[in-house]
């Protein structure tokens, strides 16, 4: 499983960020990086909790 | 072909005095009749469910927002090319424009002054002791912020809480509250159009509209109805979450006391205010195509309400969706909207929530009101006036 980040639509909310920490993070700029694209087994509840509370839709998740 | 009113109806008025006034048990009436329930009286759909509402927000393609998002025709004539009523490509433009300026990183810099001006407002209420927590702080707060943000010169400021009243009930459907606030939106319309982009202040929000659209980067028409966006979503939501916020925490001290004593709660527990009681009841979406939902077909060209308040209070995805608390923290609830329209300034109106929390916590043992007097507005829920004592502390 991936993590995908549609770009254009971030716009640096950062609560997938505090939802899935190992994967993602806000830097010190409010941009989004992804730490791991790929999903570890044990990390895969926080991943759908990450793109759930994106509010502008801008995660999503592929095989 | 299928009919457009194929399916479930219930013959519901939602914008009686008493409805308006309570919504919530015929929103529930909804919510367990059927994903998508027809309303004869609007020619309309209601959807009232969490996941069918997300869903749909999530879903432009689908659920397309460019033929207006009210319930007559007159409104969503009126509001054609503004940013709640485009879809892709025309919206990713004019979003880029508010983004620019009121994403959370470009609102960083804001939040010292923002913080300083909800303790410098809240400090004389709390020595005062009584206030309206409507007149004297909800709306005094983003009024002076949002004002001063978009730049608008001081003429003319002391009607732009009226005329943004108005421009959400304008979209109601045809009646005499219809009537009454349509006149209101036009001129707020001729308001804005009248000013000269050099009268807004340099580096404001509203000069950066001007600055867009002379870089070519979105129309010059499109300049007046991105004003009407900042103008008209940054006053009557923001005002009534603050006073909300007053009025919750006055019924439940007992949560009241889990923020004071937990100040990292403050982020959770205006989301939980916001979840409970969403300013924005509704905006619309028209179906482009026939869509299945739950073993329900919605036909193309469907009028959809989408019911922001009622998904908050869905029992299919709240635990005990009337309690009121603080620790729910229900980050994904649709007060904001989801997705591509998924409101532009929130970032904003968190900051000026939490930062009215925080000044207030760090001053008020306990609230006390009277009967709050509610404003009644065909899209917003909201108080009109909240007689407030408080307890220092």
């Amino acid at each position: 499983m991936r993590i995908i980040v549609d770009e254009a639509r971030c716009e640096g909310y950062g609560f997938c960020a505090e939802a899935a920490p190992h994967l993602l993070e806000l830097d010190d700029e409010g941009e989004l990086t992804v730490l791991a694209e790929q999903v570890p087994e044990d990390e895969r509840a926080n991943a759908e909790a990450a793109v759930r509370v994106c509010p502008v839709a801008a995660l999503k998740l592929a095989p | 072909m299928t009919s457009l009113a194929e399916g479930p109806a219930l013959d519901l008025d939602l914008f009686s005095d008493a409805a308006l006034t309570d919504p919530f048990p015929l929103y529930k009436q909804i919510r367990d009749t059927a994903p998508a329930v027809y309303l004869p009286r609007y020619g309309a759909w209601a959807m009232g469910r969490y996941a069918d509402v997300r869903g749909a927000l999530g879903d432009w393609e689908s659920f397309s927002s460019a033929r207006g998002i009210g319930l007559n025709d007159l409104a969503n004539a009126a509001t054609q090319g503004m940013i709640i009523a485009t879809d892709p490509p025309e919206h990713d433009k004019l979003r880029n424009v508010l983004a620019a300026r009121l994403s959370p990183k470009a609102i960083r810099d804001l939040r010292a002054d923002i913080e300083r001006r909800a303790d410098e407002l809240v400090a004389p209420l709390v020595e005062r002791g009584s206030f309206d927590a409507v007149t004297d702080l909800a709306r005094a707060f983003p009024i002076s912020i949002v004002l001063d943000l978009i730049g608008l010169p001081q003429d003319g400021r002391d009607k732009v809480l009226g005329w943004a009243d108005a421009a959400f009930s304008a979209s109601g459907p045809p009646g005499p509250r219809t009537d009454a606030a349509f006149p209101l939106l036009q001129d707020q319309l001729a308001y804005l159009s009248g000013i000269e982009p050099d009268q807004l202040t340099p580096g404001s929000m509203g000069r950066a509209i001007y600055d867009a659209a002379a870089d070519g980067l979105i129309k010059p028409e499109s300049c007046v109805p991105l004003m009407s966006a900042y103008v008209t979503a940054g006053l009557d939501t923001t005002i009534n979450a603050i006073s909300n916020s007053v009025w919750y925490f006055a019924q439940h001290p007992d949560q009241w006391d889990m923020v004071r004593q937990d100040p990292s709660l403050i982020p959770a527990a205006f989301n939980e205010v916001l979840r409970i009681e969403a300013p924005v009841q509704f905006f619309c979406r028209v179906a482009t195509r026939d869509v299945e939902l739950d073993g329900q077909t919605l036909a193309e060209g469907s009028r959809v309400m989408m019911l922001y308040a009622s998904a908050n209070h869905d029992e299919r995805k709240w635990e005990d969706p009337e309690r009121f608390d603080v620790r729910r923290n229900p980050v994904d609830h649709l007060t904001f909207g989801y997705g591509m329209h998924g409101c532009a300034g929130q970032g904003l109106a968190r900051l000026e929530g939490h930062s009215i929390l925080g000044a207030l916590a760090r001053r008020v043992a306990r609230f006390e009101v009277g009967a709050p007097q509610r404003r009644l507005n065909q899209l917003i829920r909201g108080l009109d006036a909240l007689p407030t004592t408080v307890h220092a502390g």
